[in-house]
């Protein structure tokens, strides 16, 4: 007999997190799991490959071919691997309007690759999104799981170049929580602006 | 005035004195996702009452009287969903958030999630009691992290402060909940789909009956509804139904969460009693149009269009208004389309949306949406479409109308027949000249 390369199993020595995992679920409902391991594994190796797929599929009790067709059903699982900078732009009707598709041309661009491609270090790869839910900051960028908003072309060259030092700057988020003392200092010094949102037509 | 200040202009209408906001009351403000902020203005007040001074029976007439509306879309009064529930039978019951919001044009729960989870969170634990169920579950989209993140944290907040747990808030009621990353599909926002791929399944939307209230997730009764409508509950019993039902229509009650996208001086979300008109929202709040528009989608990609008229501009934001309107209210999401962008182009965008979309399941979408209308308008958009096209293409979405398992076909065939209804004369320059009317300009301005 030869002798097959062994892999570690991934949760071999992530007994506690995997039991955590599973623990969320009623024992009734322990396939409910199955995503979430998906995206454990999916986490730490930029992709599930199929021999992952068959640890999961038997830690939940289902096939491997059930656990696959699960997975394939959704499009940020990746069967291969992606970029450690893996960068999603949206495309969508409100991101469109506000330059989506030449931000995805431009991303194409500056990196060489398109939709669908990882380069070969291993760094970049790009995929096409549909609506990020971010259409008021619209074109957006997503890097692996932080929005880049209303990004700029100037933004987005400085955001590769920092990738590109292994760098990934804090994602700019101009709406909600971080904006609100900027938010605050402009109510103080217009209290009654009319046109402040709220003018009359 | 520039624009850059305006773009930094508050997402919300908080800042305007005419407005009482509720929902998105902590939206934006610094450090209001913690427990800690949250109780300190008064929160799990609302959820106290109605733990110790309410029966399960009482929470349900309240909301009912409130007229709450659901709103992840379809607008359904959710007392009475919440009513539809079986009596128990010492089994497991399930309430569900919805929080997979991925209908272009819609963003308003994720800042919602994002930036005041304890507010969601009050919502689905009076929910969760009024339907006597011990255990929720939230299912929140796999690209809001952040709010998946800040989720997490309040749940182990709740927890630790028995806010969530066994006897809650020091009452003799149980509740817990389960925290559910989506992973990128949009059909995970239809129901019966949402509860299959909680389940570990593909997420394909279930036969109805049986509804979810019988037969929901892991077969037990199962209420589920959106982010927004939960927040709501929290004010309805805080203030009472009489305060919720003085604001807004006949039809549509209490205040709602309006988002504006595409080109106004102030894209974002904005709160307003129902009722109030696309004016108010677009030119008030959002401040306009930056160039001049055409159109506008009145409540996500699958309302259907309406031509940028005094009239409908005017229309009044409810239920009732937008039927007459031949449209819908859907989740609010307001898209402006502006005179330069070609209808056919933007139609196109939103067909190859859905036929990514679409799960396969039944053969008039995947044949329909998922195959021949992208060809047909990528056929149209080549220069190469011909009036017969443009015919079988109207033919197409009629037969789509309500031929299909689940509602995501019409929710393509109903945008994609108001675009013919209004901008036939795009089409038809199409077909006459092989260019569109407005070529493709480009609209990075940054
Ligand atoms: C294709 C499709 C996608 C949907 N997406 C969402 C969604 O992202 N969020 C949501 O709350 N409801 C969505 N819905 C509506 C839900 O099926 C359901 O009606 C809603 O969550 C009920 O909540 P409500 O009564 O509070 O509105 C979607 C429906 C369909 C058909
Ligand atoms: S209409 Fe489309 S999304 Fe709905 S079940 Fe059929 S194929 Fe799936
Ligand atoms: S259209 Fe891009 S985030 Fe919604």
């Amino acid at each position: 007999m030869v002798d097959l390369p062994t892999l570690q199993p991934f949760f071999a020595d992530k007994l506690e997190l995997l039991a955590e995992i599973l623990g969320r679920y009623p024992e009734y409902g322990r396939r409910s799991a199955l995503m979430p391991l998906l995206w454990e594994v999916q986490r730490a190796e930029r992709h599930v490959s199929e021999a992952r797929i068959e640890e999961i599929a038997e830690i939940i009790g289902v096939t491997a071919t059930e656990a696959k067709g699960v997975m394939s059903f959704y499009s940020t699982y990746h069967e291969q691997p992606v970029g450690r900078y893996h960068l999603q732009v949206c495309r969508t009707l409100s991101c469109a309007l506000a330059g989506g598709d030449e931000l995805y041309a431009h991303v194409c661009e500056r990196t060489g690759l398109v939709n669908g491609e990882t380069d070969a270090e291993g760094r970049f790869s790009i995929q096409n999104v549909e609506c990020l839910g971010s259409c008021g900051t619209a074109p957006v960028l997503q890097v692996n799981d932080a929005f880049y908003e209303r990004v700029t072309r100037s933004g987005v060259d400085a955001l590769l170049e920092a990738m590109r030092r292994d760098e990934l700057p804090p994602p700019t988020r101009e709406r909600g929580g971080d904006n609100a003392s900027a938010a605050k200092a402009e109510r103080q010094t217009t209290p009654a602006d009319p046109t402040d949102a709220g003018g009359a037509a | 005035m520039s624009t850059v200040a305006e773009s930094s202009r508050p997402i919300t209408s908080r800042f305007d004195p005419r407005f009482e906001v509720t929902l998105y009351r902590y939206v934006g403000v610094e450090g209001a996702h913690t427990l800690d902020a949250y109780r300190a203005h008064g929160g799990y007040a609302a959820a106290t009452k109605a733990l110790t001074e309410r029966t399960p029976a009482q929470v349900i007439d309240e909301v009912k009287a409130s007229g709450l509306r659901g709103r992840g879309g379809a607008g359904f009064p959710t007392g009475l969903k919440w009513s539809f529930m079986p009596p128990p039978d010492g089994g497991q019951r399930f309430i569900v958030c919805n929080a997979d919001e991925s209908e272009p044009g819609s963003f308003k729960d994720r800042y919602l999630l994002e930036d005041d989870p304890h507010q969601v969170i009050e919502g689905m634990l009076i929910a969760g009691y009024a339907i006597q169920a011990t255990l929720g579950v939230l299912y929140v989209r796999g690209e809001y992290y952040r709010a998946y993140e800040r989720l997490q944290a309040a749940i182990d907040e709740a927890r630790a402060a028995g806010v969530l747990g066994t006897g809650v808030l020091g009452t003799g009621v149980d509740f817990d909940l389960i925290l559910h990353r989506g992973a990128g599909a949009y059909i995970c926002g239809e129901e019966t789909a949402l509860m299959n791929s909680f389940e570990g399944l593909r997420a394909n939307p279930r036969l109805k009956p049986p509804f979810p209230a019988q037969a929901g997730v892991y077969g037990r009764p199962t209420t589920i509804n959106n982010v927004e409508s939960f927040a709501s509950v929290v004010h309805i019993i805080d203030k009472g139904a009489a305060w919720y039902a003085a604001m807004g229509t006949d039809d549509s009650k209490g205040t709602k969460l309006y988002q504006v996208s595409g080109p106004v001086h102030r894209p974002g979300v904005y709160e307003l009693p129902m009722g109030a008109s696309f004016r108010e929202l677009i030119y008030d709040l959002a401040g306009g149009p930056t160039e001049p528009a055409k159109a506008f989608i009145p409540g996500g990609s699958s309302t259907p269009m309406l031509p940028w008229t005094d009239a409908n501009l005017d229309l009044p934001m409810d239920y009732a208004s937008m039927a007459k309107a031949g449209t819908m209210l859907g989740t609010g999401g307001v898209i402006v389309i502006p005179e330069s962008k070609c209808i056919v182009d933007a139609m196109y965008n939103l067909v190859r949306f859905y036929a990514h979309e679409s799960c396969g399941k039944c053969t008039p979408c995947r044949e329909g949406v998922s195959t021949w209308l992208p060809k047909m308008f990528q056929k149209l958009l080549a220069g190469l479409g011909t009036c017969e096209d443009l015919s079988l293409m109207e033919e197409m979405v009629r037969h789509l109308r309500g031929t299909a398992f689940c509602p995501l076909a019409d929710a393509c065939a109903m945008p994609v027949a108001a675009s013919f209804q209004h901008f036939r004369s795009e089409y038809e320059h199409l077909v006459d000249t092989g260019t569109p009317l407005h070529p493709r300009t480009s609209r990075w301005v940054a």
